[in-house]
């Protein structure tokens, strides 16, 4: 050091820029994926809405009666006055803004395809600060009572379609043998025996239910007549669900409230189901979907006068209820011209067909719901089991310890396997071996699960991992056995994880596709499929097959509007995850 | 968390439990099983069909030969991997390209240089990228991103070309590269940074001169699952690529050296190991016939590739994880 000090003299500077270009270097790497891929959203769903010709007005239009009425009800829940300012002003200041460089960027540079400054702005700020003020407005407690009661809404509906899309395969007549002779039993024992306390009932209630179900499928092929498909629904599905929600409501308040949460919905599903036949809806999914969504509604928004705060907000959904109403009439009342959106009622609801117009996902929506219910079920128990053996079950050491290591290493090595060759081994092994048939939904959902159990696993075996270890062993000090500490402690604890992966995984499995190519899915289905073993499509087979037509109705519409679809199922399904992982935390 | 149901067994004597623990203890031990079953089962699948398709073609004339047409309308069947493994290596190497350097910097602004709220917000926010379906990417690709290309940059590439495709399994498998790049630079110790600012290096001289190379075997290894990812990537180049096996034409340079024009390849459309398969499974499934056969040996060629590339990567990270 002493030899060396001629540049001792002083620290000397030291430049700055190289430094700062490659933070922002950096950043802008950071962001340039997700800004390439919200470009693309951008356009697929202007695509899929027709936006492009949207006019002006149309746009306006909606923006005055749902928009602004949806941000002032934000706005109101947070009432915060420097988010009022904050949010007013971006919003002005970014209407200057994104008109003058929009034009001057039309006008010197490039003109911008099917995109005009008010999407531009539409796309840049609005959506931007509405997300932004939905999430500030959810945390007040007006906000949060909103959404709250929208989520059941949405989620009501939802869950409803979802069952009676599963009914197009399962046997509803089995269901109801099932129903009546195993799980109403079953479920009534246990009741009993946890309400007495007699060890005995509760017992018993496993292979009472498991007899009864046995006894339903011997006896469906001896029964001849049934009641129709509305009661079954009826009996199995609204009355429980019913009886359910009146059983919450009565174990926090009065009975007459009870009676009427559990009671209201239900009249109402019964008599929207009887009367939806007649308005040409299929009535048995009707009475579901009225269930389903009724019943939760009516016990929340019990709970929420029950509290008293925030009651404002359960007129949320009336609120966004109105601004589409107000603003289709002001559309027709004064002839703006509005869009032809290729995403609509009969996009979800009609077969395939070589016509862009009246073509639409129908069947390939049903064969996916049907596969991720099978997915679910299969993946969730298989990774559950496996990961609680590998938590709880083995050893750190010896035999069994090297044992788990190879189990551990064998699963991230099948989580990095290609999705294609999950296809070969599908049908190679299911299709072809098992005879299990080419494209059925058994195939289909089998591939499938093996396919996200690596995740699910890795995931669950996170969850589990997370329960702290004083609660295991406080189970054990009391006697209780490797099971029962598993069953009574460390599975509650570690459930909402689980499920926020199985939810993740099961988002992995909606989307893929080659491993359905492989196995002999059909690309195109022109009805739902009747059965399990019956070819099927699913979404993401059916944009495939569409991907490859030429015409550019199809290129930029049809297309368009099948991915729109298959993200909001994909958002659905991570939001679902996400808000379970929150609540979990929130209550831990 | 006890109720009179479950009464303690301090004796463990009660026949039924242990029945009932024993039967529990099983079917968790048979859930992991499935486990090892399932790589056993893509093991024997695989092999069984490939040997039988090895039976009728030599091994080394599908390693070595250059021309792929398993279904031909008029001629000879003749199955080459060589334009396969030449389309996979070209949309591998330019989605690293993309992936790579994106990935890295993106990791080390999310672990130097992002504030802890910036960081909570942006990381889910990259996960998206892995989440979307990627039929969809393929589709974004083909009908958004060829015509901007075609319009601005290469008037005449072709509606199908690997160039669109390749920029799409970039964008996926950028998420892979941060997310295992950024939790290997985090491992770094605080010290070392301290360290670097106590000899008067800056920022920029830390992240670049201490941590990057303090984690190089964490950023090594996300290189290489990346890159596996985007070997086994099929949705994107079927959908955007098109299905065109062809070898690049070798032009010549003026003093007589071959070479390859990059846009010959890039810009033209070209066939992937996933896609031969794909394109196979299209058609007849019944089993027997040796396009069939020909699928589990492409199958058992890309296994092999991406569990290797996954097993060195574990080992590249394996050894960095021993040094702190």
């Amino acid at each position: 050091m002493a030899t060396d000090n001629q540049n001792a003299t002083g620290f000397g500077e030291v430049s700055r820029v190289r430094g700062i270009v490659f933070e922002y270097l950096s950043l802008g790497a950071s962001v340039a994926g997700l800004v390439a891929l919200g470009v693309l959203l951008v356009y697929v769903a202007i695509d899929a809405f027709d936006l492009a010709n949207a006019s002006p007005e149309w746009l306006l239009t909606y923006f005055l009666t749902l928009v602004v009425p949806f941000l002032a009800f934000c706005l109101y829940s947070a009432d915060d006055a420097a988010v009022t300012r904050r949010v007013v002003g971006v919003l002005a200041g970014g209407l200057v803004a994104v008109a003058g460089v929009f034009t001057a960027i039309e006008t010197f540079v490039v003109t911008i395809p099917r995109l005009s400054w008010q999407l531009a702005y539409l796309f840049v700020v609005a959506a931007p600060v509405t997300a932004y003020l939905a999430y500030v407005g959810s945390h007040g407690r007006v906000g949060a009572v909103g959404f709250g009661l929208l989520g059941r809404l949405v989620g009501g509906i939802a869950v409803g379609l979802a069952v009676g899309t599963l009914f197009l395969v399962f046997d509803e007549l089995v269901w109801f043998l099932a129903y009546t002779l195993g799980v109403l039993p079953a479920a009534a024992l246990y009741a009993y025996g946890r309400w007495r306390a007699a060890a005995r009932a509760v017992t018993a209630a496993a292979p009472i239910g498991l007899l009864g179900l046995v006894a339903a499928a011997v006896l469906r092929g001896v029964v001849r007549t049934y009641p129709s498909d509305l009661v079954i629904y009826l009996w199995t599905l609204a009355i429980p669900v019913a009886a359910v929600g009146a059983l919450v409501v009565a174990a926090r308040g009065s009975r007459t409230a009870a009676v009427a949460a559990g009671g209201g919905p239900l009249a109402l599903a019964t008599a929207g189901g009887f009367l939806a036949g007649s308005v040409g809806l299929p009535g048995p999914t009707t009475l579901i979907v009225l269930a389903v969504t009724g019943v939760p509604t009516a016990v929340y928004v019990h709970r929420v006068v029950d509290v008293g705060e925030g009651t404002v907000g359960l007129g949320l959904p009336l609120l966004l209820a109105a601004g589409v109403i107000v603003g289709a009439l002001v559309v027709e009342a004064w002839g703006v011209p509005a869009p032809d959106p290729w995403l609509d009622a009969s996009y979800v609801t009609e077969a395939p067909s070589r016509n862009a117009a009246e073509a639409g996902l129908y069947p390939a929506i049903v064969g996916s719901v049907i596969i991720i219910a099978l997915v679910a079920v299969l993946s969730f128990v298989l990774g559950v089991g496996t990961s609680v053996f590998l938590e709880e079950y083995t050893a750190g050491s010896g035999l069994v310890g090297s044992l788990t290591r190879l189990l551990q290493i064998n699963i991230a090595n099948l989580a990095a396997i290609p999705s294609v060759v999950y296809g070969l081994l599908g049908l190679g092994l299911f299709a072809n071996l098992l005879g299990l048939g080419y494209g059925t939904a058994v195939t289909a959902a089998l591939t499938l699960s093996l396919l996200i159990l690596p995740i699910t696993i890795i995931s669950a075996q996170e969850a589990i991992r997370s329960v702290p270890d004083d609660l295991r062993r406080g189970s054990d000090a009391m006697g209780a056995t490797r099971w029962q500490t598993t069953k009574n402690v460390v599975l509650p604890e570690a459930l909402p994880g689980i499920l926020t992966g199985t939810i993740l995984a099961l988002g992995r499995a909606i989307g893929e596709t080659a491993p359905l190519i492989m196995i002999g899915a059909a690309t195109t289905v022109f009805s739902a499929p009747g059965s399990l073993f019956s070819r099927f499509s699913a979404m993401p087979m059916q944009i495939y097959a569409w991907a490859g037509f030429p015409q550019a109705e199809f290129r930029y519409g049809v297309v368009a509007a099948g991915v729109i679809t298959l993200l909001i199922i994909l958002i659905g399904m991570n939001g679902t995850a996400i808000l379970l992982r929150n609540r979990a935390e929130r209550g831990s | 968390m006890t109720d009179s149901t479950e009464s303690p067994d301090l004796q463990r004597r009660s026949g039924l439990r242990r029945l009932k623990e024993g039967t529990y203890g099983g079917f968790f031990a048979a859930c992991a099983a499935i486990t090892l079953l399932t790589t056993v089962a893509i093991f024997a699948t695989l092999l069984s069909d490939a040997v039988v398709f090895f039976a009728e073609i030599p091994i080394v004339e599908f390693l070595t030969g250059t021309n792929w047409s398993p279904n031909p309308a008029g001629g000879g069947q003749s199955f080459g991997i060589i334009p396969l493994l030449i389309g996979t290596l070209v949309v591998t190497i330019t989605a690293a390209f993309i992936a790579l350097p994106t990935g890295t910097l993106t990791a080390i602004y999310l672990s130097e240089y992002a504030t802890p709220n910036a960081r909570s917000i942006l990381k889910p926010l990259l996960e998206i990228l892995a989440g979307i379906p990627t039929v969809v990417y393929g589709y974004f690709a083909l009908v958004y991103i060829t015509p901007a290309l075609k319009a601005t940059l290469f008037p005449e590439m072709s509606t199908f070309n690997a160039l669109s495709a390749s920029i799409m399994v970039g964008i996926m498998t950028i998420p892979m590269v941060s997310s295992i790049s950024e939790d290997a630079m985090s491992a770094v110790p605080d010290e070392l940074r301290q360290a670097g600012y106590g000899l008067g290096a800056t920022k920029f001289e830390v992240s670049t001169g201490i941590v990057v190379p303090a984690s190089i075997s964490g950023i090594a290894s996300s290189y290489i699952l990346a890159v596996s990812r985007a070997v086994g990537e099929t949705m994107i180049v079927v959908v955007a690529m098109g299905a065109q096996a062809r070898m690049p034409a070798v032009r010549e340079a003026p003093l007589g050296i071959p070479y390859i024009n990059p846009a010959d390849v890039l810009l033209e459309s070209g066939m992937t190991i996933t896609v031969a398969m794909v394109q196979i499974a299209g058609g007849d499934l019944t089993g027997g016939t040796i396009p069939y056969d020909s699928m589990f040996a492409l199958g058992l060629a890309l296994f092999v590739v991406t569990l290797a590339m996954n097993v060195l990567s574990d080992i590249i990270a394996e050894r960095y994880r021993e040094e702190y």
